[in-house]
């Protein structure tokens, strides 16, 4: 039975144009736009917290006071979780998201209702998140960064995706998708990569030879091989849509955007697999990653066993790319939160560890940070410090192959 | 029937000629222009030049406003019987919002000099023309404020603000 009193959520209906003349019209539901709010804190001079234990219930609250206004606010600690998110990079769906994998359940209630206590102490702010926006949105003056921050919103707004790609996924799924989740084919993936792997190695030895096999095209090469891995990801994305319908959850979104408004890229939206099993998830986190594992690896062996010449150089570039993919997409200690990264979050229940991770090395280097350490703030240090590591390597390893390459 | 008496015909069902007598109907057919546009086609951008109207024969068009870049509010959906761009007959501004065709499209198009002509030639008919055009600027109007309340809880639903209690 439906409640008749519920009130209509108000709607716009937009007409967008296409470079080509066409258009579509789009109704957007104020629902629809609720979810996709990134919520953004006032600046960290602009409110203090502190923590308070009841000396009854044990239970731990903070107040959250506005240093302009005077206000304060009590927050529990699922509501503190919470108002650690709103640096506005995190959407009320994202937040959802971390709140399940945190606590085990969703209540759905507290995020409006922390909103508009948020909003009347005057805690949340409508600037522009991120240090680049902000730079652009002060200078918009001048022309050159006025017309840099249009672009940046242009090509964020650019977005080709759809929500009724459940059958598309359900069909590949029966159509043969299903092989892929079977003993067969992981034992296969592995196999493969090991191969691969081996023929990389021998590859090494003459990585120079190789990479002259470009001749005087090593731009286009570069170019090319680039954007064959963009076409890799889609499918690195049909895969993890397909994990989903293994799981018998529902693939929300396929489409194509611009991330940050810079980095070209396909996605799936899989939060539907939060509602499934720790297994299920770790599935679909890997699954995907394993189509760089499984193209590196047949792109070395080509390698391996082509003629000399611009074939040769591009089956090894892309090969390593592919490698290069599949180490950054799955290694989580990287700065990124790519699948590998969420893999140990939900492993660790911590879905926030990049973000107090800075935070907390950050108050150290400003000598900010509680004097008493922890077990928590010893993996924040351990984050950071691998992370940061890794990319060193991580970028001495691509100037050693470069070095290498050009003799 | 001809191609005149199916147009008399037609504003007959337009509201701003139903008080006209027949010779009046009959006499303007002779001063409205066919106009067809494709689906998807522009008849005129918010912003441009403009001494004609509009009255919808066949077909469906979108009213739209610039909000930004490439992205328009739809105000409104014209169809058949109905009419619109008679602002720029009155007070020379350019036009305030797109059409654009929805669908295959059948206009008809009445200019400035027409309408001049019919006030001096036939006040009567002018002054039935105005009556009708006064009734529907009056449901336009409600219909402005009734678009400019839903965005307003829209825009309020969308970003939680709760208002009551402030």
């Amino acid at each position: 039975m439906t409640d008749a009193s519920a009130p209509r959520r108000a709607k716009l209906e937009l007409l967008v144009r296409h470079d080509d003349e066409s258009f579509d019209l789009q109704e957007v539901t104020s629902s629809a736009a609720w979810v996709q709010m990134r919520p953004t804190r006032v600046a960290p001079d602009a409110f203090e917290l502190a923590e308070v234990t009841s000396r009854v219930s044990r239970e731990h609250n903070f107040i959250l006071k506005n240093r302009k206004t005077e206000r304060f606010l009590m927050l529990s600690e699922p509501e503190r979780f919470l108002w650690d998110q709103m640096a506005g990079h995190t959407s009320l769906q994202e937040m959802a998201t971390a709140y399940v994998l945190k606590y085990g359940e969703f209540n759905f209630d507290i995020i409006p209702s922390l909103i508009r206590k948020l909003q009347q102490a005057q805690l949340l702010t409508l600037e522009p998140a991120g240090r680049l926006r902000r730079v652009l949105a002060r200078n918009r003056r001048r022309r050159i960064l006025r017309a840099a921050e249009t672009a940046l919103f242009a090509l964020e707004r650019i977005n080709v995706s759809s929500q009724h790609v459940q059958p598309f996924f359900g069909h590949l799924y029966r159509w043969g998708g299903f092989l892929l989740f079977t003993p067969a084919v992981a034992v296969a993936c592995v196999l493969l990569g090991v191969l691969g792997l081996a023929a990389g190695v021998r590859l090494w030895a003459s990585t120079e030879a190789i990479a002259s096999g470009f001749g005087g095209h090593a731009v286009a090469a570069i170019l090319s091989v680039k954007l064959l891995l963009l076409a890799t990801v889609a499918l690195h994305q049909l895969v993890h849509g397909l994990a989903l319908v293994h799981y018998g959850r529902r693939v929300r979104e396929l489409g194509f955007t611009f991330l940050h408004g810079i980095l070209p890229t396909f996605y799936v939206d899989v939060t539907d697999i939060f509602m499934a099993s720790r297994r299920a998830r770790v599935v679909t986190a890997v699954s995907g990653t394993l189509v760089h594992l499984v193209l590196g690896a047949l792109w070395f062996l080509v390698a391996l066993y082509a003629p000399p010449g611009f074939f040769r150089a591009f089956a090894a570039a892309s090969g390593l790319i592919q490698f290069q993919t599949f180490v950054i997409a799955l290694y989580p200690f990287c700065f990124l939160e790519m699948d590998g990264y969420h893999v140990l979050v939900d492993a660790l229940g911590v879905p926030t560890l990049k973000s107090d991770a800075l935070a907390y090395v950050g108050a150290i280097l400003r000598g900010a940070a509680p004097a008493r350490p922890s077990r928590e703030t010893a993996l924040y240090v351990g984050y950071v410090a691998l992370s940061a590591l890794s990319v060193a390597g991580f970028v001495a390893f691509n100037v050693v192959l470069i070095l290498h390459a050009t003799g | 029937m001809s191609r005149s008496a199916q147009t008399a015909e037609f504003l007959k069902t337009v509201r701003l000629f139903r008080e006209f007598a027949e010779p009046d109907l009959q006499a303007l057919t002779g001063q409205l222009r066919d106009r067809k546009l494709r689906k998807g086609h522009v008849l005129f951008r918010e912003g441009d030049g403009g001494e004609e109207m509009f009255l919808v024969r066949e077909g469906t068009v979108l009213v739209s406003k610039s909000v930004t870049g490439k992205v328009e509010q739809v105000l409104a959906r014209f169809g058949p019987g109905d009419f619109f761009g008679e602002m720029s007959l009155f007070d020379q501004s350019p036009r305030s919002a797109t059409i654009q065709a929805e669908t295959d499209t059948v206009l008809l198009a009445l200019d400035r000099d027409d309408l001049n002509a019919l006030i001096e030639v036939n006040p009567r008919a002018a002054a039935a023309f105005f009556h009708g055009l006064v009734q529907v600027f009056i449901e336009r109007l409600r219909a402005s404020g009734e678009l400019v309340a839903e965005i307003t809880r829209w825009g309020l639903e969308a970003t939680g603000l709760d208002m009551e209690s402030r």
